[in-house]
């Protein structure tokens, strides 16, 4: 039992640093998410934000190919941290229950 | 759909076979055992608990000629960088695995980090790890030739560790772990290496390893270590 109980400890302090690089990660992440509009025929970039608790149009213009990747790359990377998180967030869940046994709450 | 923690570890396995890092490693730790299986095929051995720490063990960092940033190599299947403690160790982290790699620790003692700029990671420096380098054998992952310590220098080392280890319930898992593997070892004949391997080990170390297997009940065990 003890080393039953042992492993899950390691891996709930394992779960815990995880969560606190993901965070990071995903708050390293440029926000926003690039938009094109097309107005009289032109193409426009727009950068999709919400602050507090309200979307805002921040005028782009026109942008390099480079910076297109950038932001999509970025919006990759944001739902695939976004869920890996989730899934390091289940798994604290179980381990603490796992580890809190019949244990008072 | 996410990958299964097997097929994680294979993979993070073929992308470091690609880039020419796996020749160079040696897989230690709680996968092995797992890898074992096909070893002990014939002889009786079941698997016991594995973490999700992957444990890549690079006998000569300065073998190395190829340079490749595993960072990046794996940041697409969603590692993030990690770092352990205040020493500033480099773990990929992913909710299915955590890559870690180490080195064996020469001269003195010290919590520094062991720089390994081909691969862009700092390694974790380790006392023992040495004898986990000695005589690999190879083991086949899907179509991969993965080298893993052998058996017999697993469970010795696990063993001359133990006294290391803070907290019990990792103490009573590395135990077990090197029981059973010394247990499958003899039932698959190979009592006479275990005891080769165990005599060419200096005075000290084979005193640890007895030290370490004091209160097993074990009928086999004692007289190869007499």
């Amino acid at each position: 039992m003890n080393v039953l109980k042992g492993v899950l400890k390691e891996e709930l302090d394992n779960s815990l640093r995880m969560k606190k690089n993901y965070e990071r990660e995903l708050a390293r992440l440029p926000k926003g998410s690039l938009i094109k509009k097309k107005i009289k025929g032109h193409e426009y970039y727009y950068l999709v934000v919400r602050e507090g608790g309200k979307v805002r149009f921040i005028y782009k213009g026109k942008v390099s190919q480079q910076q297109l990747q950038k932001y999509k790359q970025a919006k990759e990377y944001r739902a695939k941290y976004r869920k890996l998180l989730s899934e390091v967030k289940r798994q604290i869940k179980f381990l603490r229950s796992a580890l809190r046994g019949k244990e008072p709450v | 759909m996410e990958k299964s923690q097997y097929e994680l570890c294979v993979e993070v396995l073929r992308r470091l076979d690609k880039a020419g890092v796996l020749k160079h490693i040696v897989l230690v730790g709680s996968w092995c055992l797992l890898f074992y299986k096909s070893y002990f095929a014939s002889a009786k051995y079941a698997p016991i608990l594995k973490t999700r720490d992957v444990d890549l063990l690079i006998p000569q960092p300065s073998a190395i000629s190829v340079k490749t940033d595993v960072a990046d190599l794996l940041k697409d299947l969603g590692f993030v960088i990690g770092f352990t403690g205040s020493r500033g160790y480099i773990r990929l982290e992913h909710p299915q695995l955590i890559v870690e790699f180490l080195v064996a620790e020469k001269g003195r003692p010290s919590d520094k980090p062991y720089p390994v700029p081909q691969l862009g990671v700092n390694a974790q420096p380790l006392r023992f790890l040495e004898l986990l380098a000695r005589d690999t054998i190879t083991a086949k992952v899907k179509h991969l030739s993965v080298r893993l310590p052998h058996p017999a220098h697993f469970a010795l080392h696990k063993l001359l560790i133990l006294q290391r280890r803070g907290k019990p319930g990792k103490i009573e898992k590395d135990k077990d772990a090197a029981v059973r593997i010394l247990e499958a070892l003899g039932d698959k004949g190979e009592r006479d290496f275990v005891k080769r391997v165990f005599n060419s080990l200096s005075s000290r170390w084979q005193n640890r390893i007895r030290r370490a297997l004091a209160d097993v009940d074990s009928k086999d065990l004692p007289s190869i270590f007499q």
